[in-house]
Parts: structure tokens; C-alpha cells; sequence
């Protein structure tokens, strides 16, 4: 196990090298006029002029040839300065760090709440099959994998914020207002891993020590705490990483519904108006923590389950 | 379930302890504004405009309700040939207490001309700026320029204590500029604090603090104003007009904008060149119904190129459809059932009425016999093409004022033989000749007869066909004071006050 940790954690920055390299090359490569739409991205309504553009392509040091400005990038990266913004000035790191932050606290956040909510109600469907919770699961969970957060957000707004007023709409930096993103973010992965769950659970009560421990005399609690939970939450366990990152994928859009600002609204803005010091720290970042999960999910599963040792 | 349980009472406590929003508390409000800072409040930038819509950062020459020039933070100026004499005004200070005086200015104003892209206000005229005493400033251009002060009311041009310049970094606006209103901080593109400057020279803010929030999505800005996150809002989605307009405890506004949508028509090229067929395609479009019934009322038909935001702009409505008019233009033009016109349409979706209006256009046009393929795509990608004259008809939403209230540098750019933005390659020698004028003419009568005749032979000629103006729209709720400027250009936060 930790021999593979070790292989694996090297591969890393080897390929976030590559990475950044075709990022880096894709994103000037893409055709159009970057200082343009950089001048234009500051300056909407600014007629084309060659001469501001020349200049502001030399501030920006998109003169030099694309080798160059690829190595003087990495030979920051390195130092630990990813450059900064092209149409706000301001040093790229700590605006994308910041942007991931709270991107990755939504995303831990609403996962939280999900299986907090999903496994208790995975469990309860599988014990009592046909009942009322596991009518819900089957039913609730349909209607809840089928709207998105686009949706849902809204909705919650209107009722919670609008007609209640109970919660703030908008915003992030106080607990009040991020009930209402991480809930809303919550809803898709609560629905599908209380599916989960429940097959996991089901499998767990047909398995022999199961059936040993009730023969047992082990009060119904006490089996479904200590004999099948801990089956159902290895499966559910393993998918934690895809899992996490379809709640980052949705925490784009709840980012944009609720005004948060995280990195999915900031990588949006960034493409809009060709900011390439900001796009390409944020996709190397982006993929920086998909190769992290990805490895702590492989390890995970491992560790979990011992026929894939 | 025993799980839920915890979650529920957590849950709950954060709801008692926190609260929703409030709108004003202690004297302050928060306000939802629907364009964030694009470059960090850069005053090369459109954020120049910005601040002073904040009501935090001033330039010297400040604009009243019809767009004229008044005092700001110069008292009068005259004109001397190519040079303009600008006295300050006594006893202005910044927000970090150093004193307004020439110096101040002309390190202002020479960082922005220095910027590798200077804002459009004042590029391409030779300004440059000297002190001539303790408080006067001369403005030299390199030729007699009649709007100098309306161009130094832009807010792209707006002074910051010299300390803000010292840094060798992009100027902040916190603690450094003049208004009624000082920036305490700056919270990214998410929102800024705002306080009362308790020393301003002129009419104190209304509200002792403004929490500014920058919210894109126009759903989410007015969920937060009827939540009572906020309590005014700007740019709302037309589908909450009725319900907000029904709603007593808002206040619901709608006011012209500077902004024109047209469908520019290439000039440089068939069909287009024929002023026939661009006068066909004016005849076949029922402006009326575009603005009207596809846009809802969200906008206004146009009729010239200038609207009602703008003194000299048109009232009256555009006539409407003429389809066998229009099919008898096309005729003359040789074109018919038999040898249909067939046109590209380009727009982007930026805007996101551009790709609806386009598909109504197609629509109109199509009774009169033109197909039209449309194709929705990046502007950024099709700016090069239709400068370039290929293209047929691009769909284009365009603000008539550039930072300042005249009209002349979009003629200029637009319209003239040379222009750096002749997306209809119209060339007309006696166009240039009138907005030559411009370049002489004072008086501001005059200038707005010039653009009235600027426009009228716009539409003479058929120069693209102007479709509607864009309405703007703001909303109010607890709070009181908003004063609408259709020319987007002067202080709109100071005079907002908490209600009651």
C-alpha cells in the first residue's frame, strides 16, 4: 500500500507537467486576438486599436515567443507565483486558492450533509423492504435525481428565503448563508447514495453473519450497527471520489445561483474574457485535486477491501 | 433517523443565530449591482465608470440630470484655443486627508494617459496635463477639442490621492478618492464596503454604510431584493416585472438606456450594397412587435439610431411593416421568387435577447421573401470577421456614449469613412463633413442638431437598421432616493437611503 501511495504521488507532478504544458499551449492556441479581448474585457465598448494592443501585448509579455512565455510561467509555477491576471492585475495563486477553498467547502459540506442524510435512510429502506422509508427512497430519490440544481436552488430561495424569511439568499462568508448552497448541492448525491445504501444494506443482511449474529440473539440494532453498516459504508466509502467530484461539478452552478464565490464562477469569468493566467492556474489546480482524489479513492478502496490488495 | 436529528437542531441553530439578510440596519443598506469590477478597479478600465457610480471616486467636471457639464472637483474651466484652464476647488480632500490641488490632478490624470490602453474618453487626442499654479490645471490637446469638459466628467478620469500612485501598482480606491462615499474594502468581484465620507465638500451620502454585492445572475439579484438580502436592486429579469411592479412594499423602476441594438448590414459587399435591398430589409421588420411582443416591453423600438436616453434622441415610433413594400424593393432589385435573397445573420449570446430578436428578425424577414441562416456565435471570434466586411447582417448591441455624454466619438468610430469600428463600411463624405463639425462646434444646441442630422441621414441611407433600445430597469425595497440615469453615468449610491 504504501509502496503504491509512493509510485503514485510521483506520477503527480509529472503529469500535472504535461498538463500545464497542453493547457498553456491550448488556451493561446485557441485563435481570436487575446489582447483584444483582454482590452475589450476591461473596456467593453472599446473600438479596435492596433496600437493599444501592441502595447499591452508587451506588458503582458505576449510578444515573446510561446516557448518563452511557457518557461517563464513554469519557472514561476516553480517558485510558487502563478502569474498574475491579465485584466485585474492582481496575483492569480491566492485568488484561485481562495476560489478553490470555497469551492472544496461547499462541495465537503454538501457531501456531509448528503450522507448524513442518505445513510440512515439507505439503511432503513433495505431493513424494512416496502415500507414507508424504503417507498421514499424509491420515489423521493426519482424525483430528486431528476431536477437539477438550477432548480432546486431557486426553489428553496423562494420558499426559505423569499416567503419565510428565514435564510439569507445570496452570499457566502456566514454560516446562515451557506445553508442554503449546501443543501441545495446536497440534494442530487443525498438521493444517490441513499440508493446506494440500501443495495449495499440489502446484500449485508442476506450475508451468513448476519444471519449468525441475529441467531445470536443481537438485538436488531445493535446488528444493523455493527454488522451491516460498516459493509454498506465500504461501498459507499469507495465511491467517495466520484462522489465528490460530481458535488464539484454542481457546486459550479450552485456557485453562479447563490453568488459564491467559488472556482467554478471564477474559471467562467476567466474564459469570458481570455484571462489566461487565471484559466490556466485554475484547470492545473482543477486537476491537481482530481489526480489527489482519484489516488486517496484508489487507496481507500484498498484499504476497505481486501480483495483488490 | 436518530441522525437527522442533530442535523435538524444545527440546522436550526444557525437560522435563529444568524438571520436572514436586512436591508438597512444602523442607517446602512446593501445593494445588489449587476456588473462587477472587470480589472480589479482599474480606471483604464470600465471601472472607472463604476466608482463613480459608487459614488466613491470623482473626476473634476461633474455632469447634471440633462448630461451637462457642472462643477466637480473643478470649480469653472475656460477654453483657450487648444487648451483648457481648469481651477480647483478650495479646501477638497481625499479620503486619506491629503489635500485636492493641481499636483494631485496632473499625477492622476498623467498615470491613466500613460496606460498601455488609455480609457476612450481621452485617448487619441494629445492630452496633456501641467500645473499652472497651486490650484489650476492646463489641458493641452493637440487640436481646439469643444468637449474637453464633458470628457474629464468620465469617471475613467477620476483623481485618487497620490499616494494611491506611489505603489508602482495599480492604483486601490480604498481610502484614496473623494466622494461622498469612502471604500473601506474591497471584497474581490464578490462586493465592497462603502462609509460615509463625513468631510465631503458637497450633499452627505444618505446612508452612513453601503454594503455593495455584485450579483450576474439577474433571478438571484431579485430573489435577494424580495428576500430582503438587499434592498435595491438594478437589472432585473423581465419576467419578475409584473409580480415586483405588484408587489407595495417595492418600489419598481424602468428608464431608457444609451444603448441601441442594430442590425448592422454590410455595405462593402451584394446584397447589401445595393440600398435597395438594405432598405427592403428595413421596410420588412416590424420594430414595434420586436420590442414589443418578442422582447416583452423590455425594450423600446428604435427609430434612429439615438433613443430617448439622450435629449436629441427619437420619440416617435418606427413605422410599421411594409411586407409589399419591401418585396418591391426586392424586386427592383432583382430579387423575387425566383431568385430569392439569401443572407447570413451573425450574432452572439452574450446578450441574451441578441439570439431571440435574431430568430423574430428571420422571421419577419422571411415573409417577405428572405431566407436567412442564422449562426450564434462568440463575438470575440466574429469581430475580426465583420470588420473585415465578411459578413451579410450581424446582430450588435451597442452604447452610443463612450464614457462621457456625446455621441461623437461613436459617429466617428462608427459611421466615418476611416472609423476604427465601421462594422457597416458605410462611406459617406458628406457624413464625415457633418461629424467633422463636431469636432469645432461648442455650443450644445448645435451639437445636438448635428446629431439629430447625423442620425436622419443614418436612416436615409439605410445604414443598418436601428431595432430597439434596451430598457433598463432598478427596484428599491426599505430603501428610498433612486434618482434613474439613463446615461449610466453619474453617482446612483449616495442619494439611496434606508427607508423610514
Amino acid at each position: 500500500m504504501i509502496g503504491l501511495a509512493l509510485r503514485r504521488s510521483a506520477l503527480i507532478p509529472l503529469v500535472l507537467l504535461v498538463a500545464s504544458a497542453v493547457v498553456f499551449c491550448l488556451s493561446r492556441l485557441l485563435g481570436g486576438n487575446v489582447t483584444r479581448s483582454v482590452i475589450r474585457s476591461r473596456s467593453l465598448a472599446s473600438a479596435p486599436d492596433p496600437a493599444a494592443e501592441a502595447r499591452l501585448a508587451a506588458e503582458l509579455g505576449l510578444d515573446r515567443p510561446l516557448r518563452d512565455q511557457y518557461l517563464a510561467w513554469l519557472a514561476g509555477a516553480v517558485r510558487g507565483d502563478l502569474g498574475r491576471s491579465f485584466t485585474t492585475r492582481a496575483a492569480v495563486g491566492p485568488e484561485v486558492l481562495g476560489a478553490a477553498g470555497v469551492s472544496a467547502t461547499l462541495a465537503i459540506l454538501g457531501l456531509a450533509v448528503a450522507l448524513a442524510v442518505a445513510v440512515p435512510a439507505g439503511v432503513l429502506a433495505a431493513d424494512r423492504p416496502g415500507g414507508a422509508g424504503d417507498r421514499a427512497v424509491d420515489r423521493l430519490g426519482a424525483v430528486v435525481l431528476a431536477v437539477p440544481e438550477f432548480v432546486v436552488g431557486p426553489v428553496l430561495v423562494l420558499v426559505v428565503a423569499v416567503w419565510a424569511g428565514w435564510l439569507p439568499a445570496l452570499g457566502w462568508g456566514t454560516p446562515a448563508q451557506a445553508v442554503l448552497p449546501v443543501v441545495t448541492l446536497a440534494f442530487f448525491p443525498a438521493a444517490l447514495a441513499a440508493r446506494l445504501v440500501r443495495a449495499e444494506t440489502r446484500v449485508a443482511l442476506a450475508h451468513p453473519s448476519t444471519t449468525t449474529a441475529v441467531a445470536k440473539g443481537l438485538t436488531r440494532r445493535r446488528v444493523l450497527a455493527v454488522h451491516v453498516l460498516p459493509r454498506s459504508l465500504t461501498a459507499v466509502l469507495a465511491e467517495a471520489g466520484p462522489f465528490l467530484a460530481g458535488t464539484l461539478g454542481g457546486a459550479v452552478v450552485v456557485e453562479v445561483v447563490f453568488d459564491v464565490p467559488g472556482l467554478g464562477r471564477l474559471l467562467a469569468d476567466a474564459i469570458g474574457s481570455r484571462d489566461l493566467p487565471t484559466i490556466q492556474a485554475g484547470l492545473v489546480v482543477v486537476l491537481a485535486v482530481a489526480l489527489v482524489l482519484t489516488l486517496a479513492t484508489e487507496l481507500l478502496g484498498r484499504a476497505l477491501d481486501p480483495r483488490l490488495r | 433517523m436518530r441522525l437527522l436529528a442533530p442535523l435538524v437542531v444545527v440546522l436550526a441553530l444557525l437560522v435563529s443565530a444568524c438571520g436572514g439578510g436586512a436591508p438597512s440596519s444602523g442607517g446602512g443598506i446593501a445593494v445588489a449591482l449587476q456588473f462587477p469590477p472587470r480589472a480589479g478597479y482599474a480606471f483604464d478600465a470600465d471601472d472607472g465608470a463604476l466608482l463613480t457610480k459608487l459614488g466613491v471616486a470623482e473626476p473634476l467636471v461633474a455632469l447634471d440630470r440633462q448630461g451637462d457639464p457642472v462643477p466637480g472637483l473643478a470649480t469653472s474651466w475656460t477654453q483657450e484655443g487648444s487648451s483648457w484652464r481648469f481651477v480647483l476647488r478650495e479646501g477638497v480632500t481625499f479620503h486619506d486627508g491629503a489635500p485636492v490641488d493641481a499636483n494631485a490632478v496632473v499625477t492622476a490624470l498623467t498615470y491613466v494617459l500613460g496606460r498601455p490602453a488609455p480609457p476612450r474618453a481621452i485617448k487619441g487626442i494629445g492630452l496633456q496635463v501641467a500645473a499652472e499654479g497651486p490650484m489650476t490645471v492646463r489641458a493641452t490637446t493637440t487640436a481646439p477639442d469643444p468637449v474637453l469638459p464633458l470628457r474629464l466628467s468620465s469617471g475613467t478620469t477620476s483623481i485618487l490621492s497620490p499616494a494611491a500612485y506611489a505603489t508602482g501598482q495599480q492604483p486601490s480606491p480604498i481610502g484614496t478618492a473623494t466622494g461622498p462615499l469612502r471604500m473601506t474594502e474591497i471584497r474581490g468581484t464578490e462586493g465592497a464596503t462603502l462609509e460615509r465620507n463625513d468631510g465631503y465638500w458637497g450633499p452627505k451620502a444618505a446612508s452612513a454604510r453601503v454594503d455593495v454585492r455584485y450579483v450576474t445572475d439577474p433571478q438571484t439579484r431579485e430573489l435577494a431584493l424580495r428576500s430582503g438580502d438587499v434592498g435595491f436592486a438594478e437589472g432585473l429579469p423581465e419576467t419578475s416585472k409584473a409580480g415586483l411592479q405588484a408587489d407595495p412594499s417595492v418600489t419598481f423602476t424602468e428608464f431608457p438606456s444609451a444603448r441601441t441594438i442594430l442590425l448592422q448590414l454590410n455595405q462593402s459587399a451584394p446584397p447589401f450594397a445595393d440600398v435597395r435591398v438594405r432598405k427592403a430589409v428595413t421596410t420588412a421588420l416590424d420594430r414595434n412587435v420586436l420590442a414589443n411582443q418578442v422582447l416583452g416591453g423590455s425594450a423600446l423600438p428604435a427609430s434612429d439610431l439615438f433613443g430617448p436616453a439622450v435629449p436629441y434622441g427619437a420619440t416617435q415610433a418606427p413605422p410599421a411593416a411594409d411586407v409589399p413594400g419591401a418585396q418591391a424593393l426586392l424586386a427592383q432589385a432583382g430579387f423575387g421568387p425566383a431568385n430569392p435573397l439569401r443572407v447570413r445573420l451573425w450574432t452572439f449570446p452574450n446578450r441574451p435577447e441578441l439570439p431571440v430578436l435574431a430568430q423574430a428578425i428571420a422571421s419577419q424577414l422571411q415573409a417577405a421573401g428572405v431566407d436567412t441562416e442564422i449562426t450564434v456565435g462568440q463575438y470575440d471570434a466574429q469581430e475580426p470577421e465583420v470588420l473585415a466586411g465578411r459578413y451579410d447582417m450581424f446582430l450588435n448591441s451597442r452604447s452610443y456614449l463612450s464614457d462621457y455624454p456625446d455621441a461623437a466619438s461613436t459617429l466617428s468610430s462608427d459611421y466615418t469613412c476611416g472609423g476604427s469600428y465601421a462594422i457597416d463600411r458605410y462611406c459617406s463624405p458628406a457624413f464625415d463633413a457633418l461629424v467633422a463639425q463636431l469636432g469645432i462646434v461648442t455650443d450644445p444646441a448645435a451639437r445636438a442638431q448635428l446629431y439629430r442630422q447625423a442620425a436622419g441621414m443614418l436612416t436615409t441611407d439605410a445604414v443598418g437598421v436601428p431595432i430597439v433600445h434596451p430598457r433598463n430597469t432598478a427596484a428599491e425595497k426599505g430603501v428610498t432616493g433612486f434618482v434613474p440615469d439613463p446615461l449610466d453615468l453619474r453617482p446612483v449610491l449616495p442619494v439611496l437611503a434606508p427607508a423610514g
